[in-house]
């Protein structure tokens, strides 16, 4: 070892041989402060893969946004026409409690780990089918989501009409279909898609506005508007793709779910208006009003439910290392006191003694962390191939080695201290 | 000599106080997040019908779309659902001893206007066989027979839950309830069901409650019920509405058989490839033949139903005990040869070594199993908070318990954590030789 002052240069040798005769003790403690270190980088690693996870944005208005489903059991609710003024009536309803910004009549629900999809291609080309995520909406759906159109037009009242009649018209019967099998008459829907879907399904960038895309019916999708902000964590890899088509979603066994948008802070006291309100309309139905905060939190439960168990193992584990260092040194102390007795007799000063066991402890914790580094890169590769997890950032091992390094001086602190103040008269007494 | 041992080891324990409360301590810790995470982890992984699983087979086809495989992490896997036409077609096969398809579904229930207001309760709609299938225990009553399958006649079985808001928890038996358009007879209350994991079907969160009522699975038809389970399809139905979904590509139904015998099992997996190849010949099934009859535990484990978040707690929870079992060998160690002189007049009044390694033994032993006891009693703490997070999420109670098996592991793993913290410094303390020491003294 180089060394630019001489007096720790004097201290190495003596101290490595002093360990040499303690192999065992001070193996335990390397050891220990490398298990440490190897287990709290893959603590920390995997919970702020969580964490990235968790905080990823989905593109809308989460914090301010109600999730209500009207469930209804009267059976006045199983007749179409009923069931359009109901949902005319609950939605003049929800817009009419204060702090409501907004209110759509959706299947589509952020945070729920789920929805419907389907797979589309662009038309007229013999491209692969892609899948993407699909929901109705009305005129209001981006409004209420939050999430702005970036190019073209939203759908507008006429749209929603036209769309409901569409759908109505083609749940009345089977379709004629031709030689081939597919429906004889091609339908037309007006969609607005999320720009991610866009660049999958047209290779590349836009503009995707005034686009066809088709289904494996032959029916088209014209594309009218565009969205960006856009991430529903599906259970297929397709969480940034999406259409939207005009529709309003109610029937009676699906019930008529809504998502409304309120303003800052006004949550709590519009959902219980909502239900109140929405009881009083129409009381054969049951209702549930939920916070989107609510929904992505029950999404998201086990991972923070994991992350806080890692973090706290993390905390103990050092801990456990550190009072383990403050034992072993204190016997190192104890076992030494004639020693250090003498050495004090033969003129070292008490910064000279503090200094030989923080020195000592920094020599065994660096071994230790050296090692540790070895396994943690172990452990994260056995993880991530058997259980879980991501590849461990480098700059995580930084923090971890800087974190043990003060740890354990401050752990040899204490004894090292009781060392310092043994008195020289010791080594004229017999133990 | 035993009992002299033991008492030793207390004495000495009581000695130094803040020492023996660190070495306990970090033992106990150490039992207690082992304990705590192992019992999550087999709570969710251990076989939920010990026996009887062996025997039960989840049964998937692939007909889906002939341009690529059904979606997912694992291109090689059927969809994990059946249509309604091949659960028709299987179910009339023989082979099986027992056999249903089912599927769970959002349905009203309209309890007697004094007893509450209409409510949503998620239904199974199933065969007669489900239940001594999934050994399903009744309070009251028992399943419906094989020929209600076919009526269908309308008879429904509760669960204690369903039956206590329903019918304030008498044997209801005998009674009717309206659920949905029509009236059902009770025909059986279940006893208090709560497996951990929802293992008859695992094809959405494995963890949810069963559900509160089971029906004949026909009812589908005339109640025109709709799946509140996934429904993954390809191709557009041929038609619209119910009977459109009937005849689709649409997989949303879970199929179990119980094939006893080795025979049994082949003569199936032959069957459903045999029917696979007929149904080629109308068109359908237009990828390469892959069924699977997976028996239950793999079924589950292929269906994740322990989070891999779980066994990386798990990995973190043992190595974590190991960490503490080399603290505490470390502290064993510079303990005993504290006392090295004490030894050193021991062994020259006549100790022999075997003696004294023995003695310290103990002394290690002794503290294994009192850091165990309150690692085990702490351990049983953290369970309790678990399920305080649990109910917040899945409204389940009382979801993570310590069974006999797991805390008998406890036991082992304080007893082992002891042993192997306390080898090293027994022996290193008795070698010590007997002159040295008195020498000095």
């Amino acid at each position: 070892m180089s060394t630019t002052t001489a007096a720790p240069a004097l201290e190495f040798g003596p101290i490595l041989r002093a360990m040499r005769r303690n192999k065992v003790r001070f193996g335990l403690i390397a050891m220990e402060i490398a298990l440490t270190l190897a287990i709290v980088a893959n603590c920390v690693s995997m919970i702020l893969d969580a964490r990235r996870e968790m905080a990823r944005p989905s593109g809308f208005d989460d914090d301010n946004m109600l999730s209500v489903g009207s469930t209804p059991f009267d059976p006045a609710f199983k007749e179409e026409g009923y069931l359009d003024n109901a949902l005319r009536a609950d939605l003049e309803a929800v817009r009419s409690v204060p702090g409501v910004r907004s209110v759509t009549s959706t299947y589509f629900l952020p945070w729920q780990g789920g929805g419907s999809s389907t797979e589309l291609r662009a038309a007229g080309t013999k491209g692969e089918w892609l899948r993407t995520q699909i929901y109705g909406v009305d005129e209001h759906g981006f409004e209420t989501l939050g999430t702005p159109i970036t190019a073209g037009r939203n759908f507008n009242a006429d749209d929603v009409e036209t769309s409901v009649a569409l759908f109505r018209a083609l749940r009345a019967g089977p379709r004629a279909r031709g030689a081939d099998g597919l429906p004889a008459q091609k339908v037309t829907e007006d969609v607005v898609i999320t720009e991610a879907y866009g660049r999958l399904a047209f290779g590349g960038r836009g503009p995707f506005v005034g686009r066809m895309l088709e289904d494996n019916d032959g029916d088209l999708y014209r594309i009218i508007g565009t969205i960006d902000a856009f991430y529903n964590p599906y259970s297929w890899p397709i969480h940034e793709y999406s259409v939207f088509f005009a529709n309003r979603s109610r029937s009676y066994e699906g019930g008529a779910p809504y998502l409304v948008r309120v303003e800052p802070g006004q949550g709590e006291a519009a959902a219980k208006a909502i239900e109140q309100k929405l009881l009083a309309v129409n009381g054969g139905r049951n209702l549930r009003v939920r916070t989107i905060k609510e929904i992505k939190g029950q999404f998201f439960g086990t991972k923070r439910l994991v992350s806080s168990m890692m973090s706290g193992l993390a905390v103990l584990l050092v801990l456990v290392t550190s009072l383990g260092i403050v034992g072993l040194t204190s016997f190192s102390v104890a076992e030494r006191t004639r020693q250090i007795g003498t050495r004090r007799a033969l003129g070292a000063r008490r910064i000279d003694i503090l200094r030989h066991f923080l020195l000592e402890n920094w020599m065994v914790t660096t071994v230790g962390l050296a090692l540790g580094v070895l396994l943690a890169y172990g452990l994260n590769v056995g993880l991530v191939s058997t259980v879980a997890g991501a590849r461990m950032a480098w700059p995580l091992l930084v923090v971890g080695v800087t974190l043990l390094w003060f740890a354990g001086l401050a752990a040899t602190f204490v004894p090292a201290l009781r060392a310092a103040r043994i008195s020289p008269a010791i080594a004229t007494r017999n133990v | 000599m035993f009992f002299y041992n033991l008492h030793i080891a207390l004495l000495s324990l009581r000695r130094n106080s803040v020492l023996s409360t660190v070495i306990i301590g970090g033992i106990a810790l150490g039992i207690a997040v082992a304990t705590l995470f192992s019992t999550m982890r087999h709570v969710l992984a251990r076989d939920p019908l010990p026996g009887q699983s062996d025997s039960l087979y989840y049964v998937r086809m692939d007909n889906w779309d002939p341009l690529k495989p059904y979606p997912g992490d694992d291109p090689t896997r059927p969809p994990t659902q059946i249509t309604y036409q091949d659960m028709v077609n299987l179910m009339r096969s023989d082979i099986p001893a027992r056999k249903s398809g089912m599927f769970k579904a959002n349905l009203y229930v309209f309890p007697d206007p004094k007893v509450g207001r209409p409510s949503q309760q998620l239904a199974r709609l199933c065969f007669a066989d489900f239940f001594p299938m999934f050994q399903v225990p009744f309070r009251y009553g028992g399943p419906w027979d094989r020929q209600a399958d076919e009526g269908p006649e309308p008879v429904v079985v509760l669960s204690e839950e369903l039956n206590d808001t329903a019918f304030g928890g008498v044997n209801s038996v005998g009674r009717t309830l309206r659920i949905g358009d029509r009236e059902f007879k009770v025909v059986g209350v279940l006893e208090r069901w709560r497996p951990p994991v929802k293992f008859y079907d695992v094809t959405q969160l494995a963890v949810q409650a069963p559900e509160t009522m089971f029906l004949p699975f026909n009812f589908l038809r005339p109640m025109k019920v709709q799946t509140a389970g996934n429904r993954d399809g390809w191709k557009s139905a041929p038609a619209p509405g119910l009977e459109g979904l009937l005849a689709s590509e649409s997989c949303w139904i879970q199929m179990w058989v119980e094939l006893p015998t080795r025979e049994r099992v082949e003569a199936y997996k032959s069957f459903v490839d045999a029917y696979v190849i007929e149904q080629k010949k109308t068109g359908r099934f237009p990828r390469p033949l892959n069924n699977r009859v997976t028996p239950m535990m793999a079924w589950l484990q292929e269906q994740k139903v322990v989070p891999n978040e779980i066994n990386a707690l798990t990995v973190v929870s043992l190595l974590f005990l190991a960490v503490c079992s080399l603290n505490l060998m470390g502290l064993l160690l510079g303990k005993f040869l504290a006392r090295a002189p004490e030894i050193g007049v021991r062994r020259a009044l006549g100790a022999r070594r075997r003696d004294v390694f023995v003695q310290h033994v103990i002394e290690c032993e002794v503290v294994g199993v009192i850091g165990g006891a309150f690692g085990i009693l702490l351990s049983l703490g953290g369970l309790a908070w678990m399920n305080g997070w649990v109910k917040t999420l899945l409204a389940r109670d009382g979801f993570f318990q310590l069974d006999l098996p797991m805390a008998l592991f406890a036991v082992f793993l304080s007893l082992l954590a002891g042993l192997v913290a306390g080898l090293y410094p027994a022996w290193r303390v008795c070698r010590v030789p007997p002159a040295m020491h008195l020498k000095l003294q």
